[in-house]
């Protein structure tokens, strides 16, 4: 071996330590870079001697990304379903149930809680009953209860509104990034074809499938030329080495009667109870859910509250001849008509529930017709319950009150029973929102706190460690030491030659 | 790397979800512990919550009722406390006219009797507790008793004064009064002058009253009569004896005419003395049965506050030590914070 050698040797130990270095400062300077994964420059034996760094690979853990990818994706469903039903909640806000600093119990603003605040006036009402304020307090608290289901239902369409415009907005940005997937596939597997390190590229896919997994629920898979495929959690193919389209239409306002419209990938629905491959996580599966049968859900209890108080209250013939009038809304109408509506047909009435103009005084009515009957139409006295006329008639208003807590049937669609009185139906109607409520703000902490899990595993696995980077360091400023000193030392063997020579 | 290792980044931010949870706990533990009530009653509640507004409105109902019933009891108190009065001045009207005797004393005594009281019957017939007259029955908005001596004549006037031309073919005022004898007028006062105090004609001449009386739930569930009306046989008999003084006491009837009238008179007002004092019995037991609703509706809205206590109300100490707890876990989470930044192996290497 001769001296020459050794020369090159070093060289070949220094063009070594250069590249762990390079790589080491690359890991320091991204040891706070979310997603970074750290590099490690192989390093093995040359052949002819000496030390060559053959490799530079990337700390990568499929399983874990996996498994943080899956926890973003159930993370991001539930706190859509959590975050529509926290909106639901805030019609209802029995939070604010401190007492008030003037004594009075505030019962929050639930339809429950304004039926019970309508029939403690309309009990003070029945006590006095030829007390005009007594009158107007009652039909005011009708009114609040009217109110209150209008905007139970304005939120459940806003709810529902919102979710669908955040569909869109999801569609969008799943069609970027399955965009921008593309390019940089396509960079990795040409980079892997020529050999030079794609480290960065990858942490860039796996940052884009992360993104992706937010919306939806996807799984992966790598072929060996180093393409990744992404397939949604229900086996839709989103990416194989082109992008699929997601198509969906925003409905824009999305009323009571109104369905939204599902999403689609390359034709074929992905949400929705019709697809047989409909996602099951991601923020589109929360928002679809939430559109499509949760809001909904609620929508059908505050309409059956509706109808059902519409026709409790109703007005019969009184008539002695009785002419066979047909019945008429009462102190609640749908706004538009004096009709009463059969149970099939209560959808949408909680959104235009109102209390009769005709008693109520603020639009000019008369209040007292409460007790008397006659709100349907004051001109045809056939409706007219109080016949004698007497100041101190109250069978009307016990009626009206004992119709509150008489069991009446409701549709089961609503998911509260089939039978059961409008103050207990409107009570299991805020137990089922606070219920589903609870349940979804415990399920969206308990998938977070798995979510921060999981990236902190990842983290700590594939992640850089200053420490570790540091006496990496070290032994590579020891070896660069050592192998200056070899060559001046190999320097000065040869110089002692030359200058014996 | 080994299973041991772990990264910089999450060193570094290890103690900060930690730190957010404990603040945004800190801030749910400061509102229960100024309000004395779960923050968010919603959420902690869950699915109860319908039970829990279910026993607030139950304790709200009860609250109006209790108050509602405050304003029944003035009612009947106004209608017992009226009722004492009619029903001891008729006492005392027909203590006094056991010792008239006709020929000794005056007949205009007799005519006396009979006005002071009818118009103190009208009077107390007529008396009102807020803006209700509590003896109008349901009809609770007009005077049930009109003034009997009005001008123009009364309907009621009118109908008795036909009633005794009728029977005996002159009027009061005619000098053939004189001839009336005693069985006559017995006939007369028992016969058509007594039915002027009875059914449609006591309901068309005399009272506007409902014989309906009002009813009013004092409980849940427990609707009562909470009122008496002037339809009652206590205010007609009373009307019918006090009317026959006043306006045939001093006609210039013959004295045994006039001892027979004050015989029937003495019967008809000791008969709605006793009538009145029926009426107050039953009052009273509504008032009775009101007393017993009010303190058993007392009773429930005190079980019923006990379980909202438990369903809204958190435990202070336990509140208290919550603070001081996640406080101290704050305290930690930032004394590590800022140590874990300094245990650095760069800061221990030679520069």
């Amino acid at each position: 071996m001769s001296l020459a050698s050794a020369f090159n040797i070093i060289n070949g130990s220094f063009s070594a330590i250069a590249a762990q270095s390079a790589t080491i400062s690359n890991n320091v300077a991204n040891a706070n870079t979310a997603g970074y994964s750290r590099q490690v420059a192989n390093v093995s034996t040359d052949p002819f001697g000496g030390v060559t760094v053959y490799s530079v690979t990337r700390e990568a853990d499929d399983a874990l990304s996996a498994q943080l990818n899956t926890a973003n994706s159930d993370s991001a469903a539930q706190n859509a379903i959590s975050s529509g039903l926290t909106t639901l909640a805030q019609t209802i806000s029995d939070s604010a149930s401190a007492t008030t600093s003037t004594g009075s119990q505030q019962n929050g603003d639930s339809p429950s809680a304004m039926l019970g605040n309508f029939v403690s006036a309309m009990t003070t009402y029945e006590a006095d009953p030829n007390n005009p304020a007594a009158a107007q307090a009652a039909v005011a608290a009708a009114g609040d209860v009217a109110s209150s289901l209008n905007a139970g239902a304005k939120a459940v369409t806003q709810v529902r509104t919102q979710a669908d415009q955040q569909i869109g907005q999801a569609v969008t940005q799943v069609n970027s990034l399955l965009g921008q997937f593309q390019t940089v596939n396509d960079s990795i597997i040409s980079g892997l074809a020529n050999g030079s390190n794609v480290g960065s590229l990858e942490d860039k896919r796996d940052s884009l499938v992360t993104q992706i997994a937010q919306q939806i629920g996807v799984g992966t898979s790598t072929s060996s030329n180093g393409s990744m495929s992404i397939y949604t959690d229900s086996g839709a193919m989103l990416f194989q080495n082109t992008a699929a389209t997601l198509t969906f239409t925003p409905s824009g306002q999305l009323g009571p009667n109104a369905t939204g419209n599902q999403v689609y990938v390359n034709g074929t629905p992905i949400t929705g109870s019709g697809s047989g491959s409909s996602i099951q996580s991601g923020a589109i599966a929360g928002l679809t859910q939430l559109r499509d049968t949760i809001a909904p859900q609620y929508q059908s209890q505050l309409d059956q509250i509706a109808g059902n108080l519409i026709s409790a209250f109703q007005e019969t013939d009184q008539s002695t001849t009785n002419t066979g009038l047909p019945p008429q809304a009462g102190l609640f109408t749908n706004a538009t008509s004096e009709s009463v509506p059969s149970s099939g047909n209560f959808t949408g009435l909680a959104s235009s529930i109102a209390i009769n103009a005709n008693v109520d005084p603020t639009q000019g009515g008369n209040a007292t017709l409460l007790r008397d009957g006659g709100i349907s139409d004051t001109t045809d006295t056939n409706y007219t319950y109080n016949t004698s006329g007497d100041a101190g008639y109250t069978g009307r208003l016990q009626q009206l009150v004992s119709a509150l807590q008489t069991p009446t049937s409701f549709a089961a669609s609503a998911g509260l029973g089939a039978s059961s009185s409008i103050s207990a139906f409107a009570q299991n109607s805020v137990s089922w929102l606070q219920g589903a409520n609870s349940q979804a703000s415990t399920n969206a902490t308990y998938q977070s706190s798995l979510q921060s899990q999981a990236s902190s595993a990842l983290s700590n696995a594939t992640g850089v460690n200053l420490d570790t980077e540091l006496t990496n360091m070290l032994t590579i400023e020891s070896s660069y030491t050592a192998s200056a000193k070899l060559l001046t030392t190999a320097n000065s063997m040869l110089d002692a030659i030359i200058n014996a020579v | 790397m080994s299973i041991s290792s772990i990264s910089t980044a999450y060193l570094n931010t290890a103690l900060l979800p930690s730190v957010n949870q404990a603040q945004s706990q800190l801030a749910t533990l400061e509102v229960e512990a100024s309000t004395g009530q779960y923050a968010d009653l919603g959420l902690q509640l869950g699915s109860q919550s319908g039970y829990e507004l279910s026993l607030r409105s139950q304790d709200d109902l009860l609250q109006s009722m209790t108050a509602a019933n405050g304003v029944t009891k003035t009612n009947l108190a106004a209608s017992t406390s009226a009722l004492t009065s009619i029903q001891s001045s008729a006492q005392s009207t027909a203590a006094t006219l056991v010792t008239w005797t006709a020929g000794s004393n005056s007949p205009s005594t007799l005519q006396n009797y009979g006005q002071n009281g009818l118009q103190q019957l009208i009077a107390l017939g007529n008396t009102t507790s807020g803006d209700a007259y509590v003896f109008g029955g349901q009809n609770t908005g007009v005077a049930p008793l009109d003034d009997f001596y009005a001008s123009p004549t009364s309907t009621a006037k009118s109908a008795v004064d036909s009633a005794f031309q009728t029977y005996f073919g002159f009027s009061t005022s005619s000098p053939q009064v004189a001839n009336i004898t005693a069985p006559q007028m017995q006939d007369f006062l028992s016969g058509p002058f007594a039915a002027q105090f009875q059914g449609a004609n006591w309901t068309s001449n005399w009272s506007t009253a409902s014989s309906v009386n009002t009813s009013t739930q004092i409980a849940p569930g427990q609707t009562v009569e909470t009122s008496t009306n002037a339809n009652t046989a206590g205010f007609q008999q009373l009307a019918q004896g006090y009317s026959m003084l006043s306006e045939f006491g001093n006609i210039g009837l013959s004295s045994g005419a006039e001892q027979a009238l004050a015989g029937a008179a003495i019967g008809v007002i000791n008969k709605g003395s006793s009538s009145i004092t029926n009426a107050q019995a039953s009052l009273g037991s509504v008032q009775g049965e009101i007393t017993s609703a009010d303190d058993q509706m007392s009773a429930q809205m005190t079980l019923l506050q006990t379980s909202l206590g438990n369903l809204d109300s958190v435990n202070a100490a336990k509140v208290s030590t919550e603070l001081t707890t996640l406080t101290t876990q704050l305290q930690t989470a930032y004394q590590l914070t800022s140590q874990l930044h300094s245990l650095n192996l760069a800061q221990y290497l030679p520069t």
